[in-house]
């Protein structure tokens, strides 16, 4: 077997793979050709196209962060009902709200404000009050930066989703993992740098677009791990030809590949496929790894709720988003299903399920890193595009609509605060209104953690530079901030 | 869409024009050794612009000695007290980041230090912008195709075809000759391969080795020239060269074309039946020019007129996506299209001159603009039509009329269902009122009345109350999921019905131009739309002129109803006289039999593109072609019986020594198959290749990951897989050049072997040997799949004898009997294999893994198979499978 390293040699005459803008391309593929630089040198390095690539990058400020997991809550989480108690709510519980709403649902409409069936109480040290539907959340209330003034302002799932993915409310401009990764490259050689975990619910609102590089080069795209084998395509053999069989194939090939070669002295090309044949080998090794769970204790498994049939599911994914992160991939983004969190009606049964789903597994992620170590450099962020409204969605299975004027999220680690709540909505839980947080703002907050300015991260365009947050008004919210 | 505008920005960047480090013996000159790089780093400011910065053009030594407001910019003798070389010595000039190379500086320094001499005397008078000079003009590729004898060679009973001299000659100088000629095997599979794309057949095998005559050789050529299969192979690398895709590209709206594949067709029949090119060139440039506007109830050679227009619509045109704005979508529309027509025809990157005169290649900005008004009479920047306006329908007039009659007909009902959702939603109204008071039904019915803009703020305030009295034809679903359902069926049912009895329409995805509408071009100041300059006619590029003539371009032909603007060029691309059209052409059609062309640039036949390497032959093939009424087979023959073209790819150290790059052909060079074909032979070696030519694409969609595959887009408006995937049926296994080419949806075995990304279009493809591609061979469901076919075909086809079967596998996927050591390692390894399968399953049974889902039906797991198919999978994944010798 040729040795790795002087296949660059080799190979020097190959010709450069230019990447190309306009293409979302194949998404596991796109990193496997970038990384894959020992065969992707130039043939001659004549006309200077812009070069992209993934190797690390220094940032112009130092970086607090260096990795980020979202833990993307698709639907629209209750805020009301999770992690912004009302008592005035409470209170006129069953009276119709008198002031202006827009609801999503016309023909489900009430004015009645519904209070919140379930209970809150204070947490740690820093006593923030909390839902009774998250109590693995309340044990680490003290890691955590809770946001109660989101504010996105467009009150569709899409529309939403892409404020808070990609800046704007059009969809398939780059999104934050892409810009991530687009300035700060991977630290993971034989991994794909933006990772995203998918739920066997379905793809989140917008589908694909939720990680595409958008007008980024497409090796900035989110690579997929699907929820069930193969989670990776074309990186494993189907299971039939895995292990043994799979060795066997490629000592035969090599054989074969050997003989043709000695009959055809100096062609260095074949050579070079050879090799490319192992690397291939060595890169599904990797990436089969990080995926493995099965080498992580029992007690981390069970902190992770992985021995509950309802969490083990999530759990699971949120044990491989830190096994990703550890061995440096730059952001991974966990989903839930499409629309799980989308309580229209049934509430009162499905955001209990919901909370049973993720609660135990989001908050054993914090534990975790912070175990280990990394969460002071891992941003974990936990959150919808949406909050729900006041006032009651269809009285006959009681449910609540959108609301994106005011609602809640989680940050924890890289740099934000540790037991902090900013920010507040009205009395009724309807509109942020003290600390109010944008989606550009959250942004330019985010970006500056990864030691990066807003402003001076574009790309350019044939209408000028682009951003993430695109000419909008954005600003860092220095009360997050550690 | 911009990384070719970049690369010709870089261009510019680019210190690499070709000049060396100064000879101080020889005497540099003005013209020959300074101008060049003045004119590609400080032109733009000094001369090449009406305004000239700092009064100082430097356009000819005489300016500069005169100099600018800053006095006498060149001191002859002294280049220390020459203002021009103090200002690029300190890197003042040029302004911008790109500097000159002390290299260059060193150039300018010795030639003042030399006396700052031109090569004759400068011009009395100098017209304003860039003419080109006489150094300019005299450029290799500007120069008339001149048609040389083959020279006289030591070698001649290698000689076969005049080409073999030609290539001889040069060997021959260098001491050394062609190698000896390739076995039958290697020739049928290399000969197979170059024509039609797909592996030899063993049938196809042994017909060749079975004949005995003295033109064995040529017969078996002229069998796979006769194949269908042919106009597609070549089909193919015209596509690249056109930029040929199923979709618009631009954004990532990136709308489906779906009449855009009848110009693929066009392609192959018109390769099919040898079409010659000087027509198929007109055609493609000014096909519809030949047709009477209207384009209605047309003969089939007037469709293909039309058809071959397409040609002129294969770039990025982002017009129907309100996304992008508008005027810039128009005009990079039009600057693609030129990119596409420049270098697949004239070799040129005439594109670099969009913003200032080319960098390196006498093409002056008026020259761009006198090209960019040829197209603005299709391409009318006034009066813009979006791609779909762009259609040409081929409705006769009585369908026209049918379907009038339809539209009428489904116009009446919409209307009728307009009401019934009018009475839905008033009885809704009555419904939803039983749960407010009885004084307020007045008022809240009152709202239900009034248009929402209408509304009163009291109406308002009160509506918010009782927020379900906003009842709409939009929300009405919401209230009753019985009714409104019901009634949209009823309704959906009724226009089906009706939309039924319309003729099906059927369109040409064509360039046009509308009669009576001729648009003024006017040059944009530095490429910018907003700044339009003088009106510019249409013309060609003048530096060409000196060879082929002034072609006479109508700005509005009368003769014709259209401009003739189009039709006037390309007849004047296909006189016979161009010196670059046929060049260009038949160096494709080289570099698509030995893997690089003479010049290896095949878009760039400029002064950055690469020299050629046996001028002498491009031109006597240029002209050969052309006097053998420009068909293509006949130029395949040519270069297929060529000694040449028959040599063995063995790599001799001695030939290897002067000629590391095989640039002068003493051998024939290995080469991987390209993408299509990589898909194509695992199809064409398991059998499952379905052969039918012609017709819409196969589509192609993301599935739930993400990832491209063949199959029907099911995705609903949010993006998301709504289950619906269609069965494609045997149109799966057609050849690759049929899957659609979506712009933003590479299929990932196409993709990462090559294909091109059109953007806008392809001039020569990258072969790369990437990882990806091995995890694909690997692990890919389609390699994995197609081994299993194979296996099948194999048990079914050779019977139960394992070393039959190995032999048979190795005939259908290398085209050739394995040698008898090679037969017995082969039984090694489906022995080891299958006591692992068999281990295997009995683990299995031991030990039911948790299910793992994969497609179609179960196969019950039978471990001589499973061995067998990983071996037809190593088959397939080997070299031997992927190169042709």
């Amino acid at each position: 077997m040729p040795d790795i390293t002087n296949t660059n040699a080799i190979s020097t005459r190959r010709h450069f793979l230019a990447s190309q803008g306009m293409s979302i391309g194949s998404l596991a593929l796109t990193w496997m050709l970038h990384q894959d630089k020992a065969f992707a040198a130039p043939e001659k390095p004549p006309l200077e196209r812009p070069v992209y690539d993934l190797t690390p990058k220094a940032t112009p400020a130092p970086p607090r962060a260096n990795a980020m997991i979202s833990l993307f809550m698709q639907g629209g989480p209750s805020h009301l009902d999770l992690f912004d108690p009302k008592p005035e709510l409470t209170r006129l519980s069953g009276t119709n709200f008198s002031g202006e709403i827009k609801y999503d649902n016309a023909g489900q409409a009430s004015a009645k404000l519904l209070g919140s069936p379930w209970k809150f109480r204070p947490h740690g040290q820093c006593g923030m009050e909390l839902s009774e539907l998250l109590p693995g959340l309340g044990e680490i209330a003290d890691e955590i930066t809770l946001i109660r003034s989101m504010h996105t302002g467009v009150n569709n799932h899409g529309q939403s989703i892409n404020a808070l993915n990609n800046g704007k409310i059009a969809t398939g401009r780059p999104v934050l993992g892409s810009w991530l990764t687009y300035a700060l490259g991977t630290e993971a050689q034989d991994l794909p740098a933006y990772c995203v975990l998918t739920d066997p619910g379905g793809l989140p609102v917008i589908g694909v677009d939720n990680w595409t590089s958008g007008f980024l080069p497409s090796l900035y795209q989110g690579t997929v791990i699907r929820p069930t084998e193969p989670r990776i395509p074309n990186l494993n053999p189907p299971p039939k030809l895995q292990g043994r069989v799979q060795r066997r194939y490629l000592d035969y090939l090599d054989q074969l590949n050997h003989e043709h070669l000695q009959a055809r002295p100096g062609e260095q090309e074949l050579a070079a496929r050879i090799a490319s044949y192992e690397l291939a080998a060595r890169m599904q090794t990797a990436a089969k790894d990080a995926l493995d769970i099965s080498k992580e204790s029992a007690a981390t498994r069970a902190m992770y709720g992985i021995d509950d049939p309802e969490s083990q599911e999530f759990g699971t994914r949120c044990l491989i988003a830190r096994r990703l992160v550890e061995r440096g991939v730059r952001f991974v983004q966990v989903c839930t299903g499409n629309q799980n969190w989308d309580h229209h009606g049934g509430i009162l049964k499905q955001l209990p399920t919901m909370c049973h789903k993720v609660d135990r597994p989001s908050a054993a992620l914090v534990r975790d890193l912070q175990q280990r170590g990394l969460l002071d450099s891992t941003v974990v962020a936990w959150g919808g595009e949406m909050g729900r409204l006041p006032v009651i969605q269809n009285e006959s299975n009681i449910g609540r609509d959108h609301n994106t004027y005011g609602f809640s999220m989680w940050v924890a680690g890289g740099g934000f605060k540790a037991g902090y709540v900013h920010g507040a909505t009205d009395e009724l839980g309807h509109k942020a209104v003290e600390k109010v947080v944008t989606h550009c703002d959250y942004h330019a907050t985010l970006l500056n953690l990864f030691g990066l300015d807003h402003k001076a991260l574009t790309f350019k365009r044939p209408n000028g530079d682009a951003s993430l947050v695109d000419g909008q008004e954005a600003n860092v919210v220095k009360d997050l901030l550690a | 869409m911009n990384s070719r505008w970049l690369l010709c920005l870089v261009f510019i960047a680019y210190a690499g024009v070709p000049l060396r480090a100064a000879e101080p013996k020889r005497k540099l000159t003005y013209e020959q050794d300074i101008r060049p790089l003045l004119k590609a780093q400080c032109f733009q400011c000094h001369g090449e612009e009406a305004s000239i910065k700092g009064k100082l053009d430097l356009r000819l030594v005489r300016f500069m000695m005169k100099g600018g407001v800053s006095g006498e910019a060149i001191v002859p003798f002294d280049h220390e007290e020459s203002l021009v070389w103090q200002r690029v010595f300190d890197d003042e000039m040029p302004p911008i980041d790109k500097k000159l190379t002390a290299e260059q500086k060193q150039l300018i320094a010795t030639w003042i230090d030399q006396g700052a001499e031109t090569a004759r005397p400068e011009p009395e008078t100098l017209a304003a912008g860039l003419e080109p000079t006489d150094e300019e003009k005299s450029f290799w590729s500007f120069q008339p195709i001149r048609r040389v004898d083959p020279p006289k060679v030591a070698a001649a009973d290698r000689v076969r075809t005049p080409i073999d001299a030609f290539l001889l000659g040069k060997l021959e100088s260098k001491g050394v000759g062609f190698s000896p000629d390739a076995d039958r095997l290697t020739l049928i599979r290399r000969v197979a391969f170059t024509l039609t794309g797909l592996p030899p057949t063993p049938a196809e095998v042994e017909t060749f080795l079975k004949d005995e005559s003295a033109n064995a050789y040529e017969l078996m050529v002229e069998r796979y020239l006769n194949a269908p299969q042919y106009g597609e192979r070549w089909a193919r690398h015209w596509l690249d060269v056109a930029g040929y895709a199923d979709s618009d590209g631009y954004t990532v709206k990136d709308a489906v074309r779906p009449y855009a594949y009848k110009y693929r067709d066009y392609l192959i029949r018109s390769l099919n039946q040898d079409r010659p090119w000087d027509e198929l060139i007109r055609e493609q440039l000014a096909g519809d020019e030949m047709v009477k506007p209207p384009y209605g109830d047309l003969p089939p050679a007037d469709i293909d007129k039309l058809i071959a227009t397409g040609f002129l619509r294969m770039g990025p045109d982002g017009t129907s996506d309100p996304s992008a704005e508008a005027k810039l979508a128009q005009n990079d529309t039009i600057v693609e299209t030129i990119k596409i027509v420049s270098t697949s025809m004239l070799g040129l990157t005439i594109g670099c001159a969009q913003c200032h005169a080319h960098r390196y290649d006498p093409i002056s900005h008026e020259d761009y603009f006198q090209f960019r008004a040829l197209f603005e009479p299709a391409y009318n920047p006034a009066k813009w039509r979006t791609p779909n306006a762009r259609l040409v329908s081929l409705w006769t007039q009585l369908d026209r009329e049918k379907a009038g009659e339809v539209d009428r007909e489904i116009q009446k009902i919409n209307k009728d269902r307009a009401s019934e959702v009018q009475k839905l939603m008033e009885a809704t109204l009555e419904k939803e009122l039983e749960s407010a008071p009885k004084e307020l039904h007045a008022s809240l019915r009152k709202i239900f009345e009034t248009p929402a803009k209408r509304r009163t703020a009291e109406q308002l305030k009160l509506l918010k109350s009782y927020p379900r009295v906003n009842i709409t034809p939009g929300n009405v679903y919401l209230y009753d999921r019985k009714a409104f359902p019901a009634l949209t069926k009823r309704f959906d049912d009724l226009v089906a019905k009706a939309r039924a009895k319309r003729p099906p329409e059927d369109f040409v995805h064509a360039l046009t131009e509308i009669p009576g509408e001729v648009p003024v071009t006017k040059l944009f100041y530095r490429g910018d739309i907003q700044q339009p300059r003088q009106a510019i006619e249409p013309g060609e590029v003048a530096v060409l002129t000196a060879a082929a003539g002034k072609p006479k371009i109508p700005v509005d032909d009368p003769d014709v109803p259209t401009t003739g603007r189009r039709l006037a060029y390309a007849k004047h691309l296909t006189s016979g006289k161009h010196p670059l059209v046929a060049r260009v052409l038949v160096n494709r059609v080289w570099l698509n039999h030995f893997g690089q062309g003479i010049v290896n640039t095949p878009g760039d036949f400029g002064k950055l593109g690469e020299a050629p390497s046996h001028p002498d032959l491009l031109d006597w093939l240029a002209d050969e072609f052309m006097s053998q009424g420009w068909s293509l087979k006949r130029l395949h023959r040519l270069i297929l019986t060529s000694t040449a073209f028959r040599q063995s790819s063995q790599r001799d150290p001695k030939v290897e020594a002067i000629d590391p790059d095989n640039r002068l052909l003493g051998r024939m060079s290995i080469r991987r198959v390209e993408a299509e074909s990589v898909r194509d032979a695992i199809l064409s070696a398991s059998g499952k290749l379905t052969p039918t030519l012609y017709g819409p694409p196969v589509p192609v969609a993301p599935d739930e990951g993400g990832q491209i595959i063949l199959g029907v887009d099911n995705r609903d408006g949010a993006g998301r897989p709504t289950g619906k995937r269609g069965q494609l049926g045997d149109a799966e296994w057609r050849r690759a050049l049929y899957i659609q080419v979506r712009r933003t949806f590479p299929l990932d075995l196409l993709e990462s072997f090559d294909a091109p990304l059109m953007s806008p279009n392809c001039e020569r493809r990258t072969s790369s040997t990437v990882a990806p591609q091995s995890l694909i061979m690997m692990n890919n469901d389609f390699v994995v799949d197609q081994s299993d076919v194979l296996a099948d075909r194999l048990m079914r086809e050779a019977g139960n004898d394992p070393a039959d079967q190995v032999r048979l596998a190795w005939k259908l996927a290398l085209a050739r009997d394995p040698q008898p050591e090679q037969v017995s390692s082969a039984l090694r390894f489906l022995k080891e294999q299958e006591a692992d399968f068999t281990q295997q399953a009995a683990d299995a049974k031991a030990n039911p893994p948790a299910s793992t889902k994969r497609k179609g039906p179960a196969v019950k797991r039978d471990p001589t198979r499973q061995a067998l198919a990983s071996f037809c999978h190593v088959l397939f994944s080997s070299n031997a499978f992927l190169y042709v010798d």
